[in-house]
């Protein structure tokens, strides 16, 4: 029997089970599938608007905790998720992240808007840019993810928080990444690029649309699936500038290497997995859980457990049902929910704030799931991620942020319970 | 088409994990993926006519359906799509013969050395590729001498002292590689469990996944009712990780089968690890494993993964003290069940194994592990190495062998 079950795949799945795998605990994770971390930009967002644009997240947490006592940064304000994000930082290494907890920069995106964050893959830091930059961003003709004039267009046209603009190009090229295919997914270019003499035909294709005017370089987040460090300074050198990958949409490269390299970290600190069974139920004892019901080839199996890290992601990840009637519930424990929005569940304006997105259970600061008084309902339950109250994650860009901020208390709790 | 299946495909969120993840779609354009020939295509498909042929190019091995985080059935919408299809064109004399192992091995097993050395002989495997279009390099299982059931007539059983098994040995344990039947059945009754073997045919897997549904569907018939047969309610354990899904999973949600005694079965049907792993989760897995000191790449194959239970294996091979288990963390050692042993997908599967491939030869092990039977064949015959289910471990370390 392990001493904790963690319940969801996703960054804060995979954060608690690294952290408590690390402490010394035996560790199984229970997943569906493969968690959402995958289809992430692979940076990590702490927060980013409030609704203005914030520039030092770090601050902005603090007023957040004071001012909205129900969002999930109240329990964990500047220093922990500093703390925190420090501690996820040293797992990766300065390898695969970089950056500052104290300055968001601005990268841009698929569609050219700069989208705030603080901390980034090496290989999207020069996305950060700086005024009266020639820009030229690539486009692949044969993948239709990236259109590089409607990202220098909008560029063009932006005020960058630093202040001034730049001047952005949009170059094509042809480059054909297996015969016979003339649509290539942004995750079959990256792998193909893998490939050395691959990546020389790729350089040397965009080199010959490149001219000494252009400062930096933007291309799609394809360079490589498995040693983009390589990759990326390869390009670098033989373009003899500064390159920046942009994120695509799904299937979002350095999403997938961002949760390879954490399922890596977590399988060599011992992590159990075991895949491809949802959790529907539990069985209890009093204000304990004594095991977990999968839903399994077959049948459901028990999965005892002293501890469980509940990490299943939020509404959009199946772990809040919605009814036909409108009625929000989380299926697994019913555990109380807060924040739950009255008749309708949705906004007809699309862009608007839908409360539904806070939607989730409240936490007290261990991460035990509380009561509307504030109790805690259960003993050996902590929570983590997408599935706590109070925030609109995707709107405010602070997902990853809570993610592993609470992941990490979360596992602190167990960690410190020590029994 | 399965309505429980089609449903499912409402539930498809288009987030590409299953793109992602997909080993043919990695290796070669043929196979757009997935999501596009599975949840994308299934809408334009009317009564079951497929929009493209790609479909062919699905090995079925269900990683898609693993890794789904919102429950789609698309390996399941895919293979009733490629039933659909293959009907409609009709399924060749290769695909007919090479999902009867019951068949083939009950004509070879009397002629077993001559069996054998035909399927060695290089004139003879490029006849077998121009006629039948099965690769001359394809890794077909050798014939054993005697089979299982040949074996078992000669033997008399251990008292029971913990209870009754039922022994679900399958076609490859009975007829190929008897010796992961036979140390089946010596652990099992090491371990004080009475080992029933009732007569059994084939679980219809390979008629499945080549789209002969009907016959796919009287073997589960005829093998759920013999193994019922054996003592209802009893608990069923399976050394073929394959063949034990289909009765847990495949042949209700592939084939559609709403049957009581195939529920039952099924809700009873262990794979042999997981039964063990069970055991020692409750306390009652004796310990005196000897130590077997050797380092051993494991690979987990699809079929396993489709139980949901993680990897039962590596969990007891780590038990046996001075065994070190490096799991490949590959994708799919290519084979299929028998997409592999065709020659026009042979390129294919051999591309889609290479990352396994090569991470079993830089090793230089002695062994390599594997749950599934035409995985194991796929391994050894690739890489030379030999390749064994992880029973033979727990087997000798429990000092059997």
């Amino acid at each position: 029997m392990s001493d904790v079950v963690v319940v969801g795949a996703g960054l804060a799945g995979l954060t608690a089970a690294i952290r408590l795998a690390r402490a010394g605990r035996a560790v199984t994770l229970l997943s569906a599938g493969v968690g959402g971390l995958q289809l992430s930009q692979g940076t990590v967002d702490l927060l980013g608007y409030t609704p203005d644009r914030v520039h030092h997240p770090l601050d902005a947490i603090d007023r957040t905790a004071d001012a909205d006592h129900a969002h999930p940064y109240h329990h964990l304000r500047a220093d922990g998720v500093r703390h925190a994000v420090e501690w996820f930082a040293e797992v990766l290494g300065p390898g695969e992240l970089v950056g500052s907890l104290q300055t968001n920069v601005h990268l841009p995106t698929a569609v050219g808007a700069l989208r705030p964050t603080a901390l980034m893959p090496p290989s999207m830091a020069a996305g950060d840019l700086r005024d009266g930059a020639n820009v030229a961003i690539i486009g692949l003709r044969r993948l239709k993810d990236l259109y590089p004039d409607l990202i220098a267009d909008n560029l063009s046209r932006t005020d960058l928080p630093s202040g001034g603009r730049v001047n952005a190009r949009g170059v094509h090229v042809d480059f054909v990444v297996r015969d016979g295919e003339s649509d290539s997914s942004g995750l079959v270019t990256a792998r193909a690029l893998d490939d050395s003499s691959t990546l020389l035909r790729f350089a040397d294709a965009m080199a010959r649309e490149l001219t000494d005017d252009d400062h930096v370089v933007g291309v799609p987040a394809v360079l490589g699936l498995v040693d983009t460090q390589t990759v990326w300074s390869t390009l670098q050198t033989r373009l003899g500038r500064p390159v920046f990958e942009i994120p695509l949409p799904p299937p979002s490269v350095p999403g997938i290497r961002m949760n390879a390299s954490l399922t890596a970290h977590a399988k060599a600190a011992g992590v159990r997995f075991v895949m491809g069974g949802r959790v529907v139920g539990a069985t209890r004892e009093g204000t304990r859980i004594t095991g977990l019901q999968t839903d399994t080839a077959g049948r459901l199996r028990l999965t005892r457990s002293p501890w469980i890290v509940f990490a299943p992601g939020g509404f959009e990840s199946g772990a809040i049902d919605v009814d036909s009637y409108g009625a929000i519930r989380e299926p697994v424990f019913d555990l109380p929910l807060a924040h739950v929005p009255s008749d309708p569940v949705v906004s007809a304006d699309y862009w608007a704030d839908h409360p539904l997105f806070r939607t989730g259970v409240a936490v007290d600061h261990s991460m035990r799931p509380v009561d509307p008084t504030g109790a805690a309902v259960l003993d050996n339950l902590v929570v983590a991620g997408g599935l706590i109250a109070g925030a609109t994650r995707w709107r405010e860009k602070s997902g990853e942020g809570i993610a592993i901020a609470t992941a990490v208390r979360a596992a602190d709790t167990i960690i410190e319970d020590g029994s | 088409m399965n309505d429980e299946m089609r449903a499912s495909l409402d539930h498809c969120v288009k987030c590409t994990v299953c793109e992602a993840h997909c080993p043919v779609a990695a290796v070669t354009p043929l196979f757009p993926g997935p999501k596009y020939v599975g949840p994308q295509g299934e809408r334009f498909r009317e009564s079951g006519t497929s929009v493209d042929i790609s479909l062919d190019y699905c090995s079925g091995c269900g990683i898609c359906t693993h890794v789904c985080p919102q429950d789609v059935k698309i390996a399941e919408i895919n293979a009733q799509a490629r039933h659909e299809m293959k009907s409609r064109k009709g399924i060749s004399v290769r695909d007919r013969l090479i999902s009867r192992p019951m068949v083939t091995g009950r004509l070879s097993a009397p002629v077993a050395p001559i069996a054998n050395a035909v399927l060695r002989n290089g004139l003879a495997r490029r006849a077998l590729s121009a006629t039948l279009r099965i690769h001359r390099k394809a890794p077909l299982p050798a014939s054993a001498r005697m089979t299982l059931r040949r074996w078992l007539r000669g033997r008399t059983q251990a008292p029971a002292k913990r209870g009754t098994i039922v022994y679900f040995h399958g076609c490859a344990a009975n007829f190929y590689e008897v010796e992961t039947g036979r140390m089946t059945i010596e652990v099992l009754e090491h371990l004080g469990y009475r080992v029933l073997t009732p007569k059994q045919g084939c679980c219809g897997l390979p008629l499945q996944s080549n789209g002969l549904f009907d016959d796919a569907r009287q073997h589960v018939h005829s093998l759920v009712s013999a193994l019922d047969g054996a003592g209802h309610g009893l608990p069923i354990v399976a050394s073929s990780t394959s063949c034990g899904l289909m009765l847990k999973r495949e042949a209700h949600e592939i084939l559609g089968m709403e049957d009581a005694t195939l529920a039952s079965v099924g809700a009873r049907t262990f794979d042999i690890c997981e039964f063990l792993l069970d055991l020692h989760d409750h306390g009652e897995l004796p310990l005196d494993l000897a130590p077997i000191e050797m380092t051993i790449p494991y690979h987990a194959p699809c079929q396993l993964r489709g139980h949901g239970i993680g990897t039962p294996a590596v969990e007891l091979m780590k038990l046996i003290p001075g065994v070190t288990v490096v799991e490949s963390n590959a994708a799919c050692c290519g084979v299929a069940g028998t997409y592999g042993l065709k020659r026009e997908k042979y390129d294919i599967a051999m591309a889609v194994g290479a990352p396994l491939f090569n991470m079993v030869r830089d090793m230089h092990p002695p062994l390599a592990v594997c749950d599934s039977e035409t995985c194991r064949w796929q391994i050894a015959t690739a890489t030379g190495v030999e390749t064994v289910h992880p029973i033979a471990l727990i087997h000798r370390a429990y000092g059997l062998s």
